[in-house]
């Protein structure tokens, strides 16, 4: 049995069930910020204090048990 | 006091207005008082699902905007007594509701009916917004297609931001609708099941409505099929209704209809 067989037994519905699931962990966790943008700002304000920053990037992410929330400052060099 | 049941779905086309004219005639058929709402402001449907198409003069809008009273604007199904219907309006404007004037509409009502269900638009918009806003229960429908489920959990995570429940701190009980199941590709592994879809959208079940040509017919003559007592149809649209009012009941057998061979072969099983 080649590599590609494991892809070929799959039934479409698997297909189904996977993709759904990557994009609903993914969208349910940015509809849990209602203001991400306001949010960005407030952040980069409050860094800028202290470091030069050169951009915020949030992401989010969320599996059955844990939901994380990951900022990424980008520092000026 | 009536219970509020927002009837919503994300997508449209999955069978959000088949299932309140369906849901709510088979409450009406039980003996509860229900009335059903269109909130589809410019793209009415509920009418002609229900067949009273042709007995409307007012619309919802003009209730709340007070051109009539509730009275001249209600519509009696004369096939199931308790079955009251309010259409909604056909003007384009769809931002034409307002938040105070639909609570207003709705609270005045509570006390003469037990069951209220809003038909809700699809999409996500601001009438949309308004039809979940004073659910006590929503009733989700899908069908087990990508993105029917998507929109379904899209449209859930709103009523838990959106809803006046949710931000007084309470939940709005929300249950799934599986429509248009076919048993036949689920079986096969072509289409999700029941279970599958479960899984994703992490909420209760309330009725499983298999996919069926009698509904086709049942849309075209106007009469919902929860009229029809021979209609397997009909039966899931009944136990649907069954369960709004707390009783336990069994899941129609769906599963694929099975040819000569097929029965044979399961005898010797």
């Amino acid at each position: 049995m080649s590599f590609f067989d494991i892809f070929k037994k799959k039934k479409s519905k698997d297909v189904a069930k996977d993709r759904l699931m990557m994009m609903l962990a993914y969208e349910r966790a940015n509809t849990k910020i209602d203001n991400l943008d306001n949010m960005k700002q407030e952040l980069i304000s409050v860094v800028k204090k202290y470091l030069n920053v050169r951009d915020i990037n949030i992401k989010t992410s969320s599996n059955q048990d844990i939901e994380t929330l990951e900022v990424e400052i980008l520092l000026d060099k | 006091m009536a219970e509020i049941i927002t009837v919503t779905s994300g997508k449209g086309g999955v069978g959000k207005s088949t299932t309140t004219a369906n849901v709510a005639t088979a409450l009406a058929l039980e003996g509860k008082k229900v009335i059903a709402i269109d909130f589809d402001i410019g793209l009415r449907n509920l009418d002609m699902i229900l067949g009273l198409e042709n007995r409307i003069v007012y619309d919802v809008v003009d209730v709340m905007e007070g051109r009539c009273n509730f009275a001249q604007a209600v519509i009696k199904d004369k096939r199931t007594p308790n079955l009251h219907f309010l259409p909604a309006s056909q003007t384009k404007d769809k931002t034409i509701l307002n938040k105070e004037k639909v609570e207003k509409l709705i609270n005045d009502l509570k006390k003469d009916f037990d069951y209220i269900f809003v038909d809700s638009p699809a999409g996500i918009e601001s009438g949309f917004e308004h039809s979940i806003y004073l659910a006590d229960r929503a009733l989700v429908v899908t069908t087990p297609e990508i993105s029917a489920v998507r929109d379904a959990d899209r449209v859930i995570g709103i009523i838990d931001a959106k809803s006046k429940k949710a931000k007084e701190g309470q939940e709005v009980s929300k249950h799934i609708i599986i429509n248009r199941l076919k048993p036949e590709l689920v079986e096969k592994g072509e289409m999700l099941s029941t279970e599958d879809v479960l899984h994703i959208l992490a909420l209760p079940l309330i009725g499983i409505v298999p996919d069926d040509e009698e509904i086709v017919k049942s849309t075209n003559l106007g009469e919902p099929i929860a009229l029809d007592k021979n209609s397997r149809v009909g039966e899931a649209f009944r136990r649907i209704a069954k369960r709004i009012e707390g009783e336990d009941m069994e899941y129609l057998d769906i599963s694929a209809k099975k040819g000569f061979f097929n029965k044979l072969k399961g005898l010797f099983k």
